[in-house]
């Protein structure tokens, strides 16, 4: 069977309020199909010989395509497009369906937490084209195509050495999944989703996260910059912000790029996998990912509880090192 | 954002103002001239281009201005003009070419001013772009902490006159914001087929202003973003573009058969009216009932009733005043 790739570029992701609140980059189309572009080729250089490409207003991946060379087949999804975070997971859900073996996403946080709601266990290779991307890396489009492919081909070894399972935080209204995460939630002394972006760090009330990492940006970064973070590579966390003045200390946390603050700290607690726990403010907005998404109105329960059903990522390094090791970079003269 | 309730219903009466002044000139717009559609004929004569469907990018805009924030406009002002603060009764007059109009009536629809508002629109696409770029130049020299505001359309942003503002804006770190209401169409021609990137945002970085994407029929996020650019230009830290993606709902022109338009396409923008998408975060937060809906849409109503009972009872101007009142 022909190995099968999916690319979900997403064309609103790199323009959000975060250009005028902090120093946000701004990531063009033009660069997304250029970063497309070079993912192509990077698949044809490995065997890919069909790929499937969701559908966008813009046209990023006809673009890229037209620009690429490469004898690879690139197929469209035949979906309606609605501009929406509603695309990634509908093409998400189609390439799982077409039987894709890994999806190249293009986006920030945001993004592929659309594209986890419909993956399933297919594993992605997601490059950042957002703002504050903690999900997504920064990755040279060519090395994201070579690893899909080495993923895809099932190159010996890659399975095991380089598809990670990441947990994600599952949002749930009545007892029932409402929605999930894959960085942060975060409870926001707000009450509409406007703009989106959070960014005021006096409105954070409580920082969920289904794991604790350092070295990241955005509300996630306040657990990951704590003394004991380390110790806690396993757990998720749950902080609740000293709102009055009873913090036990603060913490210096990159809240957006180029924006830094101290936040006041009330209490931590290291989740395990399962457990879960109940939001105490509101009403209030709940911020999936950096982005204000489920309002919460006064005296409504709304829990958290972290999972170990997030998607299957690709560690590019690993699955390139197991593509060298098994000679696939190599031609016998 | 933590916007009072008196703030939150504030933009709500807004739109509903901008809806209902619209939605009641595009129904007079025809009187007199059918069953032949004669543009001339009847008591507004000429083009008409209406705001309906793009209230929330003025409304959310003008909420974070002053009256004396100049704000240049397009060939479609009514929403910002209403926005800015303009009594209805002045501004239906001058669209009925009738003496107590803002411009004595001979300006019209398409050139509405007022000097006491700073405000001013044109016909010409793109034309208001450079004149707020000198508005904010003569404010920064002056050392006043105004700004100035310039909405325009997709179509605008590939003429030379906007990337010549937005050059000159950057170097001289002019207090003035520019606001594209990417509304998807140039008269009939989709963005797509006109314009190089999918979003003018990309273009504030080839100049070296912020640049964000709002979605233009949320009045809550437009509001955000132009408070934070409205903000940041008083404080004296420069330009930034806001691209407010929004949807016009009756087309480019009164009388456009829209045949441009996909199947549906404007059947699915209705269902994210921006009156609407306020209307229920209100009610779902307890801050707005079905009651108090109806009576803010009543009270609007007599509103414009006033200003169209006004209008129609203001003489037209004399005809040896032909020749006063004008620039040129």
């Amino acid at each position: 069977m022909t190995a099968l790739v999916g690319i979900i570029a997403n064309p609103a992701s790199g323009k959000d309020i975060r250009r005028l609140v902090a120093h946000g980059s701004v990531f063009s189309n033009n660069e997304k199909i250029n970063i497309i572009t070079r993912v192509l080729r990077g698949l044809d250089a490995l065997g890919i010989r069909h790929v499937l490409a969701m559908p966008d207003s813009f046209g990023l991946a006809v673009r890229a395509y037209e620009n690429a060379g490469v004898s690879l087949r690139m197929t469209l999804l035949d979906m309606a497009v609605t501009n929406t975070s509603q695309d990634s997971t509908q093409a998400a859900r189609m390439m799982v369906n077409a039987g894709v073996k890994c999806i190249v996403t293009l986006g920030g946080d945001g993004t592929n937490r659309a594209v986890a709601k419909g993956c399933g266990s297919v594993p992605l290779v997601p490059v950042s084209t957002g703002t504050n991307n903690v999900f997504p890396k920064m990755v040279e489009g060519t090395l994201a195509g070579f690893a899909a492919a080495v993923v895809s081909l099932e190159v010996e070894g890659v399975r095991e050495s380089a598809i990670r399972p990441v947990p994600r935080l599952e949002i749930l209204r009545e007892g029932k999944l409402t929605d999930i995460a894959l960085v942060d939630t975060v409870v926001y002394d707000e009450r509409f989703v406007a703009s989106r972006a959070i960014w005021d760090t006096s409105k954070i009330c409580t920082v969920i996260l289904p794991r604790v990492r350092t070295g990241t940006i955005g509300a996630s970064s306040i657990a990951g910059n704590l003394p004991e973070a380390h110790l806690h590579n396993e757990h998720g966390a749950w902080l609740e912000v000293a709102l009055g003045g009873d913090a036990i200390y603060s913490v210096l946390a990159p809240i957006a790029p180029g924006l830094m603050a101290s936040v006041p700290i009330q209490s931590v607690r290291w989740l395990s996998m399962g457990e879960e726990g109940t939001v105490a403010c509101s009403p209030a907005i709940l911020a999936l990912d950096g982005e204000r998404e489920v309002p919460i109105v006064s005296g409504e329960k709304i829990r958290v509880r972290l999972s170990q059903e997030g998607p299957n990522v690709v560690d590019i390094g690993a699955a390139l090192r197991a593509a060298s090791q098994a000679g696939l970079f190599v031609s016998i003269n | 954002m933590g916007l009072s309730k008196e703030t939150l219903l504030n933009l709500y009466d807004t739109m509903v103002k901008i809806r209902t002044f619209e939605e009641r000139v595009g129904e007079m717009y025809y009187e007199g001239k059918l069953p032949a559609f004669d543009i001339a004929a009847g008591p507004i004569p000429g083009e008409m281009h209406l705001y309906s469907g793009q209230e929330a990018v003025a409304t959310g805009v003008c909420a974070n201005l002053q009256p004396d924030d100049p704000v240049t406009s397009t060939h479609r002002a009514h929403g910002h003009l209403i926005a800015k603060g303009e009594d209805l009764k002045k501004m239906m007059a001058e669209i009925f070419g009738k003496e107590t109009g803002l411009s004595h009536g001979k300006g019209g629809h398409m050139h509405l001013f007022d000097p006491n508002l700073h405000f001013g629109c044109g016909g010409i696409v793109g034309g208001g772009i450079p004149q707020a770029v000198g508005a904010a130049l003569a404010i920064k020299k002056r050392g006043e902490d105004r700004v100035a505001v310039s909405f325009f359309g997709d179509g605008a942003a590939n003429i030379g006159a906007f990337h010549e503002s937005l050059n000159l804006a950057s170097i001289w770190r002019l207090p003035v914001v520019f606001v594209v209401e990417d509304n998807l169409y140039a008269i009939s021609v989709p963005k797509s087929a006109s314009t190089a990137v999918r979003s003018n945002a990309e273009r504030g970085a080839a100049y070296g202003i912020p640049a964000v994407q709002v979605d233009g029929q949320d009045v809550l996020a437009v509001y955000e973003a132009a408070k934070e650019a409205i903000d940041r230009a008083r404080r004296g830290e420069g330009p930034s573009l806001i691209e407010a993606v929004c949807y016009r709902f009756r087309g480019h022109f009164e009388g456009d058969p829209e045949l441009y338009l996909a199947k549906g396409e404007k059947d699915k923008w209705k269902e994210r009216d921006p009156i609407n998408i306020l209307g229920s975060q209100l009610k779902a937060q307890g801050l707005l009932t079905d009651a108090e809906a109806e009576a803010i849409q009543a009270k609007m109503t007599d509103l414009v009733a006033e200003a169209e009972a006004f209008a129609r009872e203001s003489p037209y101007p004399a005809p040896e005043e032909a020749l006063e009142h004008l620039f040129a």
